[in-house]
């Protein structure tokens, strides 16, 4: 049987003029795959709209304070197992250094205050030294001889930085 | 700027009460997209809870140049595909479950009584044809016929396009009056004077 044009009628909802309803109307009377889509098309406009029970908003509000507490929870667990991972991790860098204080605290401070000197007299010799030196090189190489080595120092500065530009802008080992 | 995009900009804006208001208004349209899609009172009940407090969550997300409907119809007809596949997966006997769910569809407005037990028989036999189609395809069909969505709107909700939802609807149409017809015979509905001769 041809059911064409009135399975795309129904399939697709068309409007129909008046001959038309009176030819599927004859259609429907023989035609059973027809006459189902048409029923099974009646049941979709007339099945009506289905509410929830009374009381959603409600039950909504207080799923939402729920929701609200489990995720403040989840939060203050998730900061504290995230601090305690950092604290334990520190811990672990710092292990080695700690037993070492922890063995023996006088010979750590007496470590920590003879660096400290050490650094404080490096620092006092080297200076004098670079005074030394700018003051005899200062004897010998004149106002232009400064100009030139300053020139040529940040010159290789320049060759340096381009470089490692050169380098690492064309991909190596491809 | 209408009432309802006002609650919108409201709640995003972090207003509870205008969140509310929007529950209120929607809470049909969401909780019948989830019943028809999942079929028993209680997963819809879960399903629409669960899609406002998506939509709450993401609120910030929501693109004020779309339909708000549409995008939580969206949200919660992607829940439900989901739901689906998962009892899918789960290997649950789905026609176990259908035994066991009465369902709870309220009284039209019925005429006689005769002609509400065949409506509601309709309904029921509706029902149970929506659970043998493709998610998707129910998902595209309860937002063509239960909240007269475009093939436009259906395609941004489903993230589909327009033709593959154009193709959807007729396939699953199709589908559905195969298994109605294949389903033991029921009475023929009566069609409504004012309603065009295709439906």
């Amino acid at each position: 049987m041809n059911h064409r044009p009135f399975e795309d009628w129904l399939l697709e909802d068309q409007r129909l003029s008046s001959d038309e309803e009176r030819e599927l109307q004859a259609h429907l009377r023989v035609c059973t795959s027809c006459a189902a889509i048409a029923e099974s098309n009646l049941a979709l406009h007339s099945t009506g709209m289905v509410s929830p029970a009374e009381g959603f908003v409600a039950r909504f509000e207080m799923s939402l304070v729920e929701n609200r507490k489990a995720m403040r929870i989840r939060q203050i667990i998730g900061t504290t197992i995230f601090v305690l991972a950092g604290l334990a991790f520190l811990y672990w860098l710092a292990s080695p250094f700690i037993q070492e204080v922890m063995r023996s605290p006088a010979d750590w401070i007496t470590n920590v205050v003879g660096d400290f000197l050490f650094i404080l007299t490096s620092v006092q010799a080297l200076s004098e030294i670079s005074h030394v030196f700018t003051h005899l090189l200062s004897d010998f190489i004149s106002p232009i001889g400064w100009l030139v080595i300053l020139f040529l120092v940040s010159g290789l500065g320049v060759v340096e930085v381009l470089s490692i530009w050169q380098f690492t802008r064309t991909p190596q080992g491809v | 700027m209408d009432e309802e995009m006002a609650w919108v900009v409201q709640a995003q804006h972090g207003s509870d009460e205008a969140f509310t208001k929007l529950v209120e208004a929607y809470q049909t349209h969401v909780y019948n997209l989830c019943y028809r899609m999942l079929g028993d009172a209680e997963s819809a009940e879960d399903a629409a809870q669960e899609t406002f407090l998506r939509a709450y969550q993401h609120l910030h997300r929501y693109d004020q140049k779309r339909s708000f409907a549409t995008w939580l119809l969206s949200i919660a007809a992607h829940y439900c595909i989901d739901r689906l596949r998962r009892r899918k997966f789960s290997m649950v006997s789905m026609d176990a479950e259908e035994d066991e769910n009465s369902l709870e569809l309220p009284d039209a407005d019925a005429p006689n009584p005769e002609s509400e037990m065949i409506h509601s028989e309709q309904r029921e036999h509706l029902q149970l044809l929506l659970k043998r189609l493709d998610g998707t395809d129910r998902a595209a069909i309860v937002m063509r016929y239960w909240h007269d969505c475009s093939e436009s709107e259906i395609a941004e909700a489903l993230h589909l396009t327009v033709s593959a939802v154009k193709s959807r609807l007729h396939r699953a149409r199709r589908e559905l009056a195969g298994l109605w017809q294949e389903d033991s015979p029921r009475p023929k509905p009566e069609r409504r004077p004012h309603e065009s001769p295709a439906f």
